[in-house]
């Protein structure tokens, strides 16, 4: 796996004529290498792709850059330092035997806790201004893409801002004036960043910037003059970075040229010289602008002449971006005065909140003053200048500028007002700063509105959505409250500024009307409303803002309740429940309880291993009890976990009756049907019955419906989706509604909308407006407002802890042990029965002496059609339907999807190379990742190879297979926080200790092992004989699985043979 | 100021409505007796006789076609300031921020005299007697047809940058602003202790600053950001807050031989702009998913 970066180049250096700035493409793989030493030039980095792997692989992923040429680069980045022991020496324990080396560090690797900064030479692909702009275009403006760096983001949201730029026409041309006396002089197309919003974003990139972006320095060939340069040729082999200090300049001219690069491209490549009619030097300057490279062909005289008046022309907008620009700051006058005072300050542009006050500026040297951390030179210069152009916007400031070093004016209300309604913004505009009192910015936050307190009505449980509540409000202006005649004695005044309990506010007619209009007919107010009101800020009620909510006691705690701002109140575990809930699990149960008496559907997506069916169970024992539960649950989940499900329900609520809707008996007819659900609580039944049998489960009057894995559904098209959101939709009398899953479904925009309308329908409306309204804007430009819209509105509807919560990790055990019951595929079964009767027989007609090895060759055999029947049948490469014939398969598939989805790394161990070879080419085809394997046929070196990505490469693979004797002894695989033992080995010692690769000290995750066991077959039983710790089984903790062996025909059989009755 | 207002203007009167110190000096040419003289000179200064025009130092060097085949060679200078005198004004420009204010904004000020006054001494020429002047042409009257013409051309330059009478005058720009910068100094010098103190903390802060890059090896590489909600639907603006159509006109002294160049070279602009405009916004809607 390759992960791809890109390196802004200053200067390309392939064309000495044509010093053209472009883009560096480069990508790194992780791979076992030695550290390099240090040398007088710069190391070639080892883990980077050559120009000709990085193009076929962009190939491959289809983004290849339609023009780009193979280059090499110099790049500072951190690296590591380490010292290692020569191998090839052969004297030992001499000081030369340890060498000191370096390797660069790759994006997301653990850092040591120092790094350094080295110079690496990399080979890649630049790409020219033009074919940036290009070829960010078409990139995910998200990150989707696990082959994309982060910084690629960054390139991509640029690009897009330069789109922005362009469809705003911010921008203006101008003259380049060359540096070089022999270098031409250029027509340029310059981003105009006259707008605050402009100027702001682009702060915001400079701050975000990875520092990769802008990492490469000037590449030094040996030849080369630059080779001359100082600080090599004075201590060309120690000087052991010489580059380190030139990083931290961090200029906010980098990005803007960046920036100017791009739009130069966009905007160059369409342009045409229009008309001919034109001055001579006009024409020249349209022509270079519409040329490839913009060069200007006009004497020295002319050129100078144009620059100096299309740079006037530019600055007349918006000057040259300086670290530092004029700002005024308006303060209301104090007590009965009645003019305001206009401060002259000097504002970082970099951060608003940082400024100096004009005294600072005078009092200062001509060089420079400091504002926080920002170093501003000529800063009379700037101020002075902003005041002249301040000026022709607002000229009142005239009055202020009379004296040598003014500092702050006053103005009249008249003025002020003016000053804040239009100057400010128009100031702005120009690049100057404004400060406003707070009661006067802008913002919904100072309007007239109102507050609200708010509670349940006595005798109310607030169950109910629809209920009205005791509530009462109060005006409230620029964040100060106001009482009706207040405002009727204000709303009199005809100024617009008015002065209220010493806060200045603006009066807008429009509030007043919307004020009036409320007066007249007072709404009530529902639970429904509130709940809308408090979920997300800046909410209205009637048009009126409403700046603040106060719940009283009762109503705040259902408020909390909802959008879970408080953990839900725990209940404690139901009569009836054989288990003990953990205290995070009786809040889930509190939790479910909740969202019922609120007769809305409730997703539980938990973390893996947390046990959503323990409290699913609970959860309906507890309704049982309460006689809540009057007619039968249908719950539908995958085929290869009904067993699971079954077990479970045994063990922990023997006291629900359960009926399983599978198999070829099952019921046919709605009559049928109905029968077998007499006195029954939950039917359970797979998806693809639910599909199958669809009009018999819409004609059963259910109580409610809950599905497994809902992520199942996640294609709103698919027909068992459409065929599970008919059942839900065809429930009647508030029934129940709740889906479980373990993967991260808040994140997933796209499969929310089935599970939504699954649970609550209504909450986010028809597919159609879900796709136009947020899909779209969430998954293709990655608008975080739509996102945080979106979660506000689906929060309160799912519950999903982490292994890793604070709140959680108390209360979990370090390992988890889970027994994954799965049942048999038919082809399993029948191939299961097969052997067992032609074994047995041959068994018990063998002699004594070779009974043994029978024996245990049956076992294996059997253990092996658990497994997979492919295995059995000795294929070795994998057929088409090669899920569908092995149920183990099935659910492990299912489970990898949550490992991989929640970024968690796994350990799988088998005792049969074969079926671990047949995993391997499995999973890698069905998951388009890389799964090493590990098993007595690999090298040393392999090995090696193997566990050091697993344990160290930032984006190594996540899922390693591991033969149980090969790998099952010594290794720290530390960073796998999952262990399965697909097959079992009947020693728990054994087992134990291939998860103590995992469970180890290092090991900063809870670890969960999961063991599959196949229902009915030899693997319950024995599994049984374990648990029960019978005779039996405590030889096998001796001695393997010989004893095995040693079972009488009889007993074997009972062993073996398919037991049939669930 | 727009830009139909400076074409009308050029074919009716002139330069037309102008900054205040552009059209003093144009009614300083105007009060020229001999109006004949004048009109032939407006001419030559239309119809591009004059092939060059350079300020090098305090003199304008300028060339005019005239009637023979070599273009005569035309010098214009006026009285300079003495040290003393200059010494008087920045004086008194430094007493009024406003001043500094303006001309760094590009503005003459209006009572930009009275900076002047304590010297006796003025900015602007008071009559066309002050404006000194040579040229090669064998005309002997002063100023002659071509020397009017650079009258002409000069009120154009003196829109482009205000600083040129200064420079005229003896300052130039350079000089003059770090002039003031010294003699606002003076005026403040009091206070200077106080700078240095806060120059030595904020050094350590810089060196703190360096230290952070050098801890964490995540800056390299992170970047989380959502796109910013602005640029998630790019839509071209409705207002006309265009760069090309709010800059308004090039401070440049259009060449009156093409006197609608200006306003064709802008206008082709102003449709440029809405052409990518709307091609942007195509090319930001066409995102792969």
């Amino acid at each position: 796996m390759s992960l791809l970066h890109a390196t802004w180049l200053t200067q390309s250096e392939d064309l000495p004529s044509e010093k053209s700035p472009v883009l560096f493409l480069w990508a790194d793989t992780w791979q076992m290498v030695n550290p390099k030493k240090p040398e007088s030039s710069p190391s070639p980095h080892p883990y980077t792709l050559s120009s000709e792997e990085l193009r076929i692989w962009l190939e491959k992923k289809n983004i290849l850059p339609k023009e780009s040429i193979n280059r090499t680069a110099c790049l500072t980045l951190p690296s590591k330092s380490s010292l290692q022991t020569k191998t090839t020496h052969n004297r030992k324990n001499s000081e030369g035997d340890q060498e000191w080396g370096i390797l660069p560090l790759l994006a997301g690797e653990t850092s040591p806790n120092n790094y350094e900064l080295w110079p690496w030479k990399i080979n890649g692909l630049a790409i020219s201004p033009w074919e940036v702009s290009q070829w960010l275009t078409q990139l995910p403006l998200s990150l989707k893409d696990a082959d994309f760096s982060e910084e690629i983001l960054w390139w991509t949201h640029l690009q897009r801002w330069s789109l922005s730029l362009i469809a705003n026409g911010l921008w203006l041309p101008q003259i380049e004036l060359s540096k070089e006396e022999s270098k031409h002089h250029r027509a340029r197309w310059v981003p105009l960043l006259n707008q605050e919003d402009e100027r702001k974003r682009l702060e915001e990139f400079i701050q975000k910037m990875p520092l990769v972006v802008m990492c490469a320095i000037p590449w030094r060939n040996k030849n080369n003059k630059s080779s001359n340069n100082e600080s090599e040729s004075k201590n060309p082999s120690a000087s052991p970075n010489p580059i380190a200090s030139s990083l931290f300049r961090q200029d906010r001219k980098v990005v803007i040229n960046v920036l100017k690069e791009i739009i130069d491209a966009q905007l160059r490549e369409d342009f045409e010289k229009q008309t001919k009619d034109l001055d001579p030097l006009l024409s020249a300057w349209q022509t270079a602008l519409g040329s490839a490279n913009g060069y200007i062909d006009l004497c020295d005289e002319d050129i100078k002449r144009l620059e100096k008046a299309t740079s006037n022309w530019k600055e007349a907008l918006y000057p040259n971006l300086k670290d530092a620009k004029t700002c005024f700051e308006l303060v209301p006058p104090i007590e009965d005065d009645t003019l305001w005072t206009l401060h002259f300050l000097l504002q970082a542009e970099s951060n608003p909140a940082l400024t100096i006050s004009a005294d600072k500026v005078w009092e200062a040297d001509s060089n420079s003053v400091e504002i926080g951390e920002i170093k501003v030179t000529h800063p009379s210069e700037i101020l002075l200048e902003g005041l002249g152009r301040a000026l022709k916007i607002f000229p009142a400031i005239e009055r202020g500028l009379e004296t040598p070093t003014p500092q702050v004016m006053q103005l009249s209300p008249a003025e002020a007002f003016v000053f804040i309604k239009t100057a400010s913004q128009q100031l702005r505009d120009n690049g100057i700063g404004v400060i406003l009192p707070k009661s006067l910015s802008k913002g919904v936050s100072s309007r007239l509105g109102i507050t609200i307190k708010a509670e349940l009505k006595e005798r109310s449980n607030g169950a109910k959505p629809g209920e009205n509540l005791d509530w009462s409000w109060d005006l409230r202006i620029g964040g100060i409250d106001l009482t009706l005649q207040e405002l009727q004695i204000l709303g009199k005044k005809k100024s617009p500024l008015i002065n209220h309990k010493g806060t200045w506010i603006e009066l807008r007619p429009n509030d007043l009307k919307n004020v009036e209009k409320f007066l007249c007919n007072p709404p009530h107010l529902n639970l429904d409303e509130a709940l809308t009101l408090t979920s997300t800020q800046g909410n209205s009620l009637l048009k009126l803002p409403v700046h603040q909510f106060t719940p009283g006691p009762r109503l705040k705690s259902v408020l909390e309740q909802y959008h879970q701002q408080q953990s839900p109140e725990p209940i404690a575990d139901p009569e009836g429940f054989h288990g003990q809930l953990r205290p995070y699990q009786q809040r889930g149960l509190g939790w479910l309880t909740f969202l019922y008496y609120f007769h809305q559907g409730a997703c539980l997506a938990d973390d893996m291993g947390l046990g959503k069916t323990i409290q699913l169970l609970a959860f309906i024992q507890q309704l049982k009890n309460q006689g809540e539960l009057k007619k039968p649950l249908l719950l539908i989940a995958p085929t290869s976990v009904l067993t699971n499900w079954k077990r479970e329900a045994i063990t922990f609520t023997p006291g629900l009756s359960l009926i399983e809707h599978y198999g070829a008996n099952r019921a046919n007819t709605v009559e049928k049907l109905k029968k077998s659900l007499q006195e029954i609580d939950i039917c359970i039944t797979s998806y693809s019955l639910a599909c199958r049998d669809n009009e018999l489960f819409k004609n059963i009057n259910w109580q409610g419906v809950v599905i497994d894995e809902a992520q199942a559904i996640k294609n709103s098209n698919a027909k068992q989706s459409i065929a599970i959101r008919e059942i839900s939709k065809g429930l009647k009398h508030d029934p129940l509604r709740i889906a479980l899953t373990g993967t991260p479904i808040e994140n997933r925009i796209s499969e929310l909308w089935a599970l939504m309308n699954f649970l609550n329908p209504k909450v986010l409306g028809e597919e159609n407006f879900f796709n136009q309204r947020y899909k779209l804007p969430i998954e293709h430009y990655g608008d975080i407002s739509s996102l945080k819209d979106l979660k506000a509105r689906v929060g309160p509807f799912i519950l999903r802890r982490l292994k890793t919560d604070k709140s959680i990790i108390s209360d979990l055990p370090n390992k988890i042990e889970l027994n994954e019951w799965v049942s048999l595929s038919k082809e399993q079964e029948s191939l299961y029965k097969k052997t067992v009767e032609t074994n047995l027989k041959e068994i018990a007609s063998s002699p004594l002496n070779q009974r043994h090895g029978k024996t245990l060759g049956l076992l294996t055999r059997l253990k092996q059609i658990c497994n997979h029947p492919a295995l059995n049948l000795k294929e070795t490469e994998i057929n088409n339907n090669f899920l569908e014939r092995s149920s183990k398969l099935q659910r492990l598939n299912q489970i990898l999807e949550e490992v991989f989805e929640t970024n968690d790394r796994a350990l799988l161990f088998t005792q049969f190379t074969e079926w671990g070879h047949l995993l391997q080419s499995y999973l890698m085809k069905e998951w388009q990742v890389e799964v090493p394997f590990l098993h007595g046929g690999s090298s040393k070196i392999q090995r090696q190879e193997m566990i050091d990505r697993f344990q160290h490469d930032p984006r190594g693979p996540k899922l390693f297979l591991l033969s149980l004797k090969a790998g099952g002894l010594g290794l720290n695989l530390t960073r796998a926080n999952h262990v399965f033992h697909i097959d079992r080995w009947w020693n728990p010692a054994v087992e134990n200790q291939a998860t103590d690769r995992a469970y180890r000290i290092g090991q900063t995750k809870s670890v969960i092992v999961h063991k599959f066991i196949t229902t009915g077959s030899i693997e319950e039983k024995i599994n049984q004989m374990i648990f029960e710790k019978s005779q039996l089984a405590e030889n096998i903790v001796g001695s393997g699985e010989n004893w095995l062996g040693k079972l009488s025909v009889d007993e074997l059989s009972e062993l073996v043979v398919l037991d049939n009755k669930e | 100021m727009n830009k139909t207002e400076i074409t009308t203007a050029l074919s009716r009167k002139g330069l037309g409505e102008q900054s205040w110190w552009v059209e003093q000096w144009m009614e300083l040419i105007n009060s020229y007796r001999y109006k004949k003289r004048l009109e032939r000179a407006w001419g030559y200064a239309r119809e591009g006789n004059v092939t060059s025009i350079r300020f090098e130092g305090r003199r304008v060097h300028a060339r005019v076609q005239g009637t023979e085949e070599k273009p005569y060679k035309v010098k214009l200078w006026l009285d300079v300031l003495d040290d003393e005198d200059w010494n008087y004004v920045i004086d008194a420009l430094a007493k009024k921020a406003k001043w500094s204010a303006q001309l760094l904004a590009g503005v003459m000020p209006k009572d930009i005299e009275d900076a002047f006054a304590t010297t006796g001494k003025r900015l602007f020429p008071f009559n066309l007697q002050e404006v000194k002047s040579e040229c090669s042409c064998p005309d002997q009257a002063n100023p002659c047809k071509h020397i009017s013409a650079i009258y002409f051309l000069m009120g154009d330059q003196f829109k482009e940058d205000p600083f040129i009478l200064f420079q005229l005058r003896g300052k130039d720009r350079n000089t003059l602003l770090s002039d003031l910068v010294e003699k606002r100094l003076l005026l403040n010098q009091d206070n200077k202790e106080a700078t240095k103190n806060s120059k030595n903390t904020s050094s350590i802060r810089n060196y703190a600053y360096q230290n952070n890059i050098m801890s964490s090896p995540d800056l390299w590489w992170k970047y989380k950001s959502a796109l910013d909600d602005e640029l998630v639907v790019i839509t071209p603006s409705t207002e006309e807050t265009t760069g090309p159509s709010i800059a308004g006109a090039l401070p440049f002294a259009s060449n009156p031989k093409f006197p609608e160049s200006q306003n064709t070279f802008i206008r082709d602009l102003v449709s440029y702009s809405q052409v990518q405009a709307q091609k942007a916004m195509l090319n930001a809607m066409a995102i792969k998913t």
